[in-house]
């Protein structure tokens, strides 16, 4: 079975460098514009992982961590944060909000695919 | 065009945004590209400066799609809205022949890149072999461009990627079974 990922963000760009990067590599992905989208999708898609950036219009990534921690059925999939944010504060508060972990936007394509693995123990 | 009462330079790797009628953000360019982003209902809009980073892949764009993109969410939090967003787009030169085209490259990529967000480019002014000097009131989205013909172009040199970037943090990872 292929893990499923639900990635969250704003941008196409993004949204498109995140499907081109983790669907060759075995992840099958699904896509949300923004905080409020991502949430609503979670059951449909019922996925391992949730990838998600920090600015989003209507509900951020703030609101996605604590979306997927309240979930009943999904309180405990990972939570990526994929930002281009780096300040300690905003890590901070995405860990305190339940996030798995912090990545800073540009990624690279292996070691994103590794902390899937990792954070999904496959 | 009047002379603004502050200028505000913007240097490669870095961003600015403003509201002030009377800023202008200016910098200088090579086979940088400098994008400037204004919404003209808010009044507000910011410019970047960025060069594709040395890498081992040379057709790798996504330090000028995360440069675009801090830029962006920086004029969403200055109250920009994003459908009013315009853009134009300068530089990109190819200073010294004979080298890859890394000037094309970064605004190929500036362009793919508004055209994924749907963000209008009213002007793009890219690649030749001559310097730019932009000022750009980001009130008004008004740009006031400077070839610099025979004049020693800008020292530019492709930098490595800013400490965080592609940095991970895990705060917490499952224990490995077995």
């Amino acid at each position: 079975m292929r893990p499923r990922v639900l990635a969250v963000d704003d941008s196409a760009t993004m949204r498109r460098l995140i499907e081109a990067t983790l669907s060759p590599r075995g992840f099958e992905v699904f896509l949300a514009e923004d905080g409020i989208e991502g949430l609503a999708r979670l059951p449909e898609v019922d996925p391992h992982v949730v990838i998600t950036d920090i600015n989003m219009p209507r509900l951020d990534g703030f609101g996605v961590i604590e979306g997927v921690r309240r979930s009943p059925t999904h309180a405990g999939i990972p939570v990526l944060v994929l930002t281009t944010e780096s300040g300690a504060d905003l890590k901070a508060r995405a860990r305190e909000a339940g996030a798995t972990g912090w990545l800073v936007k540009p990624f690279e394509d292996d070691r994103l695919v590794n902390v899937l693995r990792r954070v999904l123990s496959i | 065009m009047a002379e603004p009462r502050r200028v505000v330079h913007v240097v490669q790797g870095e961003h600015a945004v403003s509201s002030d009628p009377d800023v202008a953000l200016a910098t200088v360019l090579g086979s940088c590209v400098a994008a400037c982003l204004f919404d003209p209902v808010r009044r507000v809009g910011g410019m970047n400066h960025f060069l594709l980073p040395e890498g081992k892949d040379p057709g790798d764009v996504r330090h000028a799609y995360a440069a675009m993109e801090r830029l962006v969410n920086n004029l969403l939090k200055s109250g920009a809205t994003r459908n009013e967003l315009r853009a134009k787009i300068f530089g990109g030169a190819r200073i010294v022949p004979g080298l890859p085209d890394i000037g094309g490259r970064n605004g190929e990529a500036a362009l793919r890149f508004l055209e994924n967000e749907g963000i209008p480019c009213l002007v793009s002014h890219l690649g030749g072999n001559r310097a730019r000097r932009i000022r750009f009131w980001p009130t008004t989205g008004k740009v006031e461009m400077l070839l610099l013909d025979g004049l020693e172009p800008p020292h530019e040199v492709p930098r490595r990627a800013a400490p965080a970037s592609g940095s991970i943090e895990l705060f917490c990872v499952p224990r490995s079974s077995g």
